[in-house]
């Protein structure tokens, strides 16, 4: 007792310090060892940022999730995964809107199920959806003497490109447009709307010929102008290709003509020419590089011309190109197109617009059947202006009755009356269809002028279209005098021979390439 | 109980929506080229497309079916063992299996070493080589949301329901009847695989044609050393006491203190 009592006094600091360290670092070691759980918090990551329709409970649903997919090869769009805010507005709009995404059974095959109609581009709110950049090609061919550059412009993109230079929406700068184009280097420019008077020509005919049964393909004829619209009967509705008219779009029509009339006419090589085209549009760089669109180079027997449109540039990519040269867009000139294939009508005009290529081919139709000149009640087709996504109307043309047609543009609407048609129910004769809702002048490739777009906006383009076409003085397609002279110099007649080699071309089926949904298992779906 | 992610490999339409969601939510860097790259270039990467700071990589294989081709998309991370090696390497125990499910890194109290990474059966995880002070870097199975009853970042943006969250035994219940009902090939990967896993896959292509290791054994890999390592601790105290007695045998004529 004594003894103890003693040595708890003699605690010596040594001793104190062996204690308190090795008690320490047992417990270091303890700690260390892992003895007691890691919480959460205490993982890496986890430190930033998920919108917030994703941060709910996980039982709950998530209307709207992730995005649409869009295959790297893809010829028209691109993404920038560093913007992607993952706000899933470009699946809305391809699934409600285009009815294309969520149309088709998974798995997929070997292709990733797209129209490039580029809507989605226009609902992106960060921008990280864009079309393809080709503006490096069109640079690369300018920069070489020996190629004459020939570019079209679309009948929509002069009514769009002033917005990329803060001017109003819907401010018509087809004069500033020509002359930046000149600036840039541009040889030759040409009016796409010269190519929609053409189109109405051979379109024109084609259903006339459909009507009267000299050509055995079936009714409704649908146009076939809008490159997505055509990929999306490709895709969904192949048992109805026969009803698409076989004329090629105005942008695929005026790509072998500059290889071969104009080159004729110009004593130029075909193979210095290169073919630029101006477009509101992102399907069109797809349909540019269809294998089929190398008519020129068949027509010329000559596999070394290129093919017929060989860049496609949106809008956007235009106001880029002008904004890099720093060319004062507001203060140029207004010139005029170059003649031979740059004088359109009032008619070819509105084909930027939903409802236009209906009303332009009215009024031919009536002329083709009757030979008289349409009557000013076809100048102003108001059943078919608008922006409502299906529109009916009859027209009575004198020795062909009277005759139905119909003007839809959003493919979700599209789809419905296809599947219609497919139930037998077709009173039509004629139906255009414009994949994006309004039509060209809200094309993917147009200004982002509000996000998601809006009727407001189309509206106020579209108006701006038919005062073109107001103002015009020549409002028909077959008044056009360059459209009557190329038939007199060059194809003779609407579907001649060498119209149907030029102008004309035929489809695909695409179904082989994924499984397509039935319309009883997306017609329950919200 | 216990979280886990079957991943329906047909399903997926390659959107890369999940590996975004990874990126916004655990704030990881975008590799100044990493966007050039494609899902058919990561597949060809011999780490599977997985880096420091990619955590989760989007592969693209085009395989031949039936005569013909077709494309599946297989999302590639952790796959969080029920029993990981990992984990069971890591002697700072900076690598954990959280009862949620996800196997979690605490870099604080990691001391560099890497024998997760020489443990790990798929070769998942990744060092910040460049980095003064590196750390591990791997899919967390973003454990603050899956403790909160939230899904993972990735899971929940996945449109097309590829990637779905649950209960791990529900979710192995599900991926049996889709497989009976679509005619896939009859195996869940991940529900044995060393031991199982917290990510599952199940697909219409033979997983050894989409650089899945389907060679690994079943049984778990701290398993085969667990025998002995288990007596570490033991023979530690033991030989502490061992040690102690003979101090105190010895130093019995003096002050234990001294």
């Amino acid at each position: 007792m004594e003894q103890k009592k003693k040595k708890g006094k003699n605690l010596s600091r040594r001793s104190f310090l062996k204690l308190a360290g090795g008690t320490g670092l047992a417990g270091a070691t303890l700690g260390l060892t892992g003895c007691g759980q890691m919480e959460p918090e205490e993982a890496i990551g986890g430190e930033g940022w998920m919108p917030a329709q994703y941060n709910i409970p996980a039982s709950w649903p998530t209307q709207v999730r992730g995005r649409v997919p869009i295959d790297p090869d893809n010829p028209a769009i691109v993404r920038d995964d560093r913007k992607c805010v993952l706000c899933g507005q470009c699946i809305e709009v391809c699934k409600e809107v285009q009815s294309v995404y969520g149309f088709y059974e998974l798995p997929i095959k070997d292709e990733i199920v797209c129209i490039n109609c580029g809507q989605c581009i226009h609902w992106c709110p960060s921008g990280a959806i864009t079309e393809k950049n080709d503006i490096d090609k069109v640079l690369e061919a300018l920069s070489d003497p020996e190629m004459t550059v020939v570019v079209q412009t679309a009948p929509a993109t002069r009514i769009g490109l002033g917005e990329e230079f803060g001017m109003p929406v819907g401010t018509n700068v087809q004069g500033k447009q020509i002359a930046a184009l000149r600036r840039l280097g541009f040889d030759v420019v040409f009016d796409t709307n010269f190519t929609a008077d053409l189109t109405i020509m051979e379109e024109g005919t084609e259903l006339v010929q459909r009507i009267t049964g000299e050509l055995d393909h079936p009714l409704p004829q649908f146009t076939s102008c809008c490159p997505g619209w055509v990929k999306f009967v490709e895709y969904f509705y192949p048992d109805l290709i026969p009803n698409l008219s076989s004329a090629k779009s105005p942008q695929q029509m005026l790509g072998p003509l500059v290889k071969t009339y104009y080159a004729e006419k110009k004593n130029l090589d075909p193979k210095k020419i290169f073919s630029v085209s101006i477009m509101p549009c992102t399907a069109k760089k797809f349909e540019c590089q269809r294998p089929e669109m190398v008519d020129a180079s068949k027509f010329l027997n000559d596999p070394q011309v290129s093919q017929d449109v060989d860049v496609v540039l949106t809008t956007r990519e235009l106001a880029f190109m002008i904004k890099q040269a720093s060319i004062d867009f507001h203060s140029l000139p207004d010139e005029e197109y170059d003649q031979l294939m740059g004088l359109g009508t009032g008619a070819g005009a509105i084909f930027g617009t939903t409802g236009g290529v209906m009303e332009a081919a009215v009024r031919s139709a009536y002329y083709l059947v009757t030979g008289e000149q349409p009557p000013e009640a076809l100048w102003s087709l108001t059943p078919v202006r608008g922006m409502e996504g299906v529109k009916e109307a009859t027209v009575t043309i004198p020795g062909a009755g009277d005759i139905k047609i119909a003007v839809i543009s959003g493919l979700e609407n599209a789809r419905k009356v296809m599947d219609g048609i497919r139930d037998g129910h077709a009173p039509w004769a004629f139906i255009e269809v414009m994949a994006c809702p309004g039509g060209c002048q809200y094309g993917g490739g147009q200004p982002r002028s509000s996000t998601p777009p809006s009727d407001k906006v189309r509206n106020t383009r579209t108006a701006s279209l038919y005062k073109i076409d107001a103002n015009a003085k020549l409002r028909n397609s077959h008044d056009n005098p360059e459209i009557k002279q190329i038939y007199e110099d060059f194809l003779t007649v609407p579907m001649s021979e060498k119209a149907e080699e030029l102008l004309h071309t035929g489809y695909v089926s695409r179904a082989e390439e994924f499984d397509a949904k039935k319309p009883e298992d997306y017609l329950h779906e919200v | 109980m216990a979280k886990a992610v079957l991943v329906d490999i047909p399903k997926c339409v390659g959107c890369g929506g999940c590996s975004v969601a990874c990126k916004l939510w655990n704030e990881l860097d975008w590799d100044p080229y990493g966007n050039m790259k494609t899902p058919k270039d990561t597949a060809e990467e011999p780490n599977n497309g997985l880096w420091p700071e990619e955590w989760t990589s989007i592969n693209q294989y085009d395989l031949d079916k039936d005569g013909e081709t077709v494309r599946r998309y297989v999302k590639t991370q952790c796959l969080h063992c029920e029993d990981p090696a990992c984990a069971s390497a890591c002697f700072s125990k900076a690598i954990q299996k959280l009862p949620e499910g996800p196997v979690v890194y605490n870099q604080d109290l990691c001391v560099g070493c890497r024998y997760c990474m020489l443990a790990c059966p798929f070769d998942m995880l990744r060092y910040e080589w460049q980095k003064a002070i590196p750390g591990i870097r791997k899919c967390q199975m973003c454990p603050t949301r899956v403790a909160n009853n939230m899904e993972p970042a990735c899971t929940s943006v996945c449109p097309t329901g590829a990637l779905k969250f649950g209960e791990r035994d529900e979710l192995l219940a599900e991926a049996k009847a889709i497989i009976k009902e679509n005619g896939y090939i009859d195996k869940v990967f991940g529900e044995e695989e060393v031991g199982g896993t917290s990510w599952l896959y199940i697909s219409d292509t033979p997983f050894e044609e989409m650089r899945f290791r389907t060679d690994v054994t079943t049984r778990p890999l701290p398993s085969y050393t667990d025998k002995y390592m288990k007596a570490t601790p033991i023979v530690g105290v033991g030989w502490a006491a061992v040690l102690a007695g003979l101090y105190v045998y010895n130093n019995k004529d003096k002050d234990p203190l001294d």
